[in-house]
């Protein structure tokens, strides 16, 4: 009697359609969503009141890019959201790397005890301290301040915690051989080891740039006025405009626009951001 | 360019535990010194502590009359090849080379002359433009070598550099460290636990064992009169038999010993008798001969063919075991019963704390 059962080809074979099958049906869902955003920007505002269905039919039009050139504020919001972003990434690597450095390498009495509280900022959701980070700005006069809106995020403690893995990974030796070779605390940092933690600069560099792009609730506290707006905050504001006379082609059209940065950032840093994402799926 | 250091009464502790204990060593000017002992007796940490790496709790170290315990690593005169060479990855040989040099100032022509003449010393020079990851173990063994040559230090010290070798690299790293070393004339001070290379490289040996120095002498000296047990076991390969004295007498021809149905007569020194507990012998001294014939009879239980020579491992009638060597490529059989002679003269003594008697040396 003949075996009839698959054979193991057969069946791995079998498993990889159905994963491509999944693939691309995930793939649909992801891009639809974007396609859809695209139409409808390129669509006349009034078309689209009277018909929402007719994002699926020409004629496409690019008035709606004309005008945010020409009239709207995004401009200064993508601005805004680039001098936060770039600010807090920036200050956030400075920051992790010195914290990162100090407890993985400098004995000073309580380094476990301070490395634990911040660990336990992992913990803290922001709203638990909003209404206080709320008046202390008030008072120092930081609300619709670039700085107002920086500086929490500089206290990261993800980012403590990652490079303070890192640098604990990279081997003694080489401090020992820089001590060696007549070089300073500082020097051993700057020259030897922050170098060797390139990946993980990138890796938390990618982070905080794409949450901050993407942060919403403390700019929309901290910057009130529309010309602090962060692009998030500028496009919600919007959004909420329920007379929609901005129409949703213009709204999508913004939508589009803000998302040429990051899109631009992935360009370029594709290789890192799948590294960093992949690497933190592992840890 | 080079040094004599002096380390005296130097104790280290980490925490409670004492890893070395009032320890005293001199080291003239030009030496090779190696330090041998198992992991965990000290050595690694008493040259840490020559370099700096870690602090002297007790005693100083002094190099050319200097203490130096309170200068940092940058300026005691040393350098220091590690076991994993600890090459900075990001930089090519070339900055691995100068790195040292830049940081104290040194011009950049020197600097690239520097350069240059080590990466022909060490026949490196065709790597200088490449990063550590792009070298064989071999290779960045000799860039680290050269990152410390380059900065002419007055001591050299070596952290088992030849361990991450294999057999084959680790035999001709040995014989250039020793042609290095020639040419240097440098004090070099080379930690390992392989007593091959402590034998090969050694102007003098210090084993160490448990927090202290066992032995201080020529390789020679420490293979053929081992001061204790501990290095009697610890150098040459095979291990030396050991067998336990059950009697001791003297004779007009010197000692006579028993280690059950064998008997040795040697010229031992005369305190042994009436303290020695254990008698050792290297296997080159156990012959073996046809059964009956020699000191004692045995039978065969393992067989080692290393090519030149035969390890013939026999055991006795009162269950030890005895190692003896073979020239040649042996035509005995496991399970064979053989005769083992001992040359009494080549045997020593050890009493229960492990310290040796020697057969008296002939008076010429």
């Amino acid at each position: 009697m003949s075996d009839v059962s698959p054979s193991p080809a057969l069946r791995r074979g079998l498993g990889d359609h159905i994963i491509l099958a999944a693939v691309l049906v995930l793939s649909v869902a992801m891009v639809a969503p974007v396609l859809w955003v695209i139409g409808l920007s390129l669509k006349d505002n009034a078309e689209l009141m009277a018909n929402p269905n007719s994002v699926f039919h020409p004629p496409y039009i690019i008035d709606n890019y004309i005008a945010i050139i020409g009239t709207s504020a995004v401009f200064r919001w993508i601005v805004n959201s680039l001098i936060v972003s770039v600010g807090l990434t920036f200050g956030t690597l400075v920051l992790a790397s010195l914290a990162g450095y100090g407890f993985a390498r400098l004995e000073f009495p309580g380094r476990q005890v301070l490395f634990v509280i911040v660990l336990f900022g992992l913990a803290v959701p922001e709203q638990a301290v909003l209404v206080a980070r709320h008046q202390i700005f008030s008072i120092l006069q930081f609300h619709n301040t670039y700085q107002g809106i920086i500086l929490p995020g500089l206290s990261n403690a993800f980012g403590v915690f990652l490079m303070t893995q890192y640098f604990r990974a990279i081997p003694k030796e080489l401090d020992e051989a820089a001590l060696l070779d007549n070089a300073s605390r500082f020097k051993i940092f700057w020259k030897v080891l922050l170098p060797l933690t390139l990946p993980a600069q990138a890796t938390l560099g990618i982070f905080t740039f794409l949450g901050s792009w993407n942060d919403y609730f403390w700019p929309l506290i901290s910057a009130t006025r529309k010309e602090m707006y962060t692009l998030t905050v500028g496009m919600a504001s919007v959004q909420s405009n329920f007379a929609q006379s901005e129409g949703v082609g213009f709204l999508m059209a913004q939508a589009v626009f803000a998302g040429l940065p990051i899109f631009i950032v992935y360009l370029f840093f594709q290789k890192y951001i799948v590294t960093a994402v992949s690497g933190a799926a592992v840890r | 360019m080079t040094a004599e250091i002096d380390i005296r009464n130097v104790s280290k502790r980490f925490g409670s535990l004492t890893v070395l204990e009032d320890l005293s060593l001199k080291i003239p000017a030009h030496e090779f010194v190696v330090f041998l002992g198992p992991s965990g007796c000290g050595k690694s940490t008493l040259l840490r502590m020559i370099a700096g790496l870690e602090s002297i709790d007790i005693g100083e170290i002094f190099i050319n009359g200097e203490p130096i315990g309170h200068l940092p690593p940058g300026q005691r005169g040393v350098a220091m090849v590690f076991q994993s060479y600890a090459l900075y990855p990001h930089m090519t040989v070339r900055q691995n080379m100068a790195f040292g040099l830049q940081n104290i100032s040194v011009s950049s022509k020197v600097i690239a002359e520097r350069v240059a003449n080590a990466a022909r010393m060490l026949e490196i020079g065709h790597l200088l433009d490449r990063k550590p990851g792009q070298l064989s173990g071999g290779q960045r063994q000799r860039v680290a070598i050269g990152r410390a040559v380059v900065k002419e230090p007055n001591a050299f010290l070596f952290d088992e550099p030849l361990s991450n070798l294999d057999a084959a690299l680790r035999a001709r790293t040995r014989v250039e460290l020793a042609q290095l070393h020639q040419r240097l004339k440098s004090t070099m001070i080379f930690v390992t636990h392989d007593q091959m290379e402590a034998m090969t490289l050694a102007d003098r040996i210090v084993v160490m064992n448990n927090k202290k120095i066992e032995q201080i002498g020529s390789p020679m000296d420490i293979y053929d009169r081992p001061a204790t047990r501990f290095v009697a076991g610890f150098v040459g390969t095979p291990q030396m038999n050991f067998l336990n004295v059950t009697a001791l007498a003297t004779e007009p021809s010197g000692v006579r010993v028993e280690c059950g149905a064998l008997a040795v007569v040697a010229p031992f020194d005369a305190a042994a008798v009436g303290r020695a507990t254990m008698l050792g012998i290297r296997a080159e001294s156990v012959s073996v001969v046809r059964d009956g014939e020699g000191d004692i009879g045995a039978t065969i239980d393992v067989l080692e063919r290393l090519g030149d020579r035969s390890l013939v491992h026999a055991r006795l009638a009162d269950g030890q075991s005895v190692v003896a060597n073979e020239a040649g490529q042996t035509r005995l059989k496991v399970g064979e019963r053989i005769g083992l002679r001992f040359a009494g003269d080549k045997a020593h003594l050890f009493d229960a704390d492990g310290v040796a008697f020697h057969v008296r040396e002939a008076v010429s």
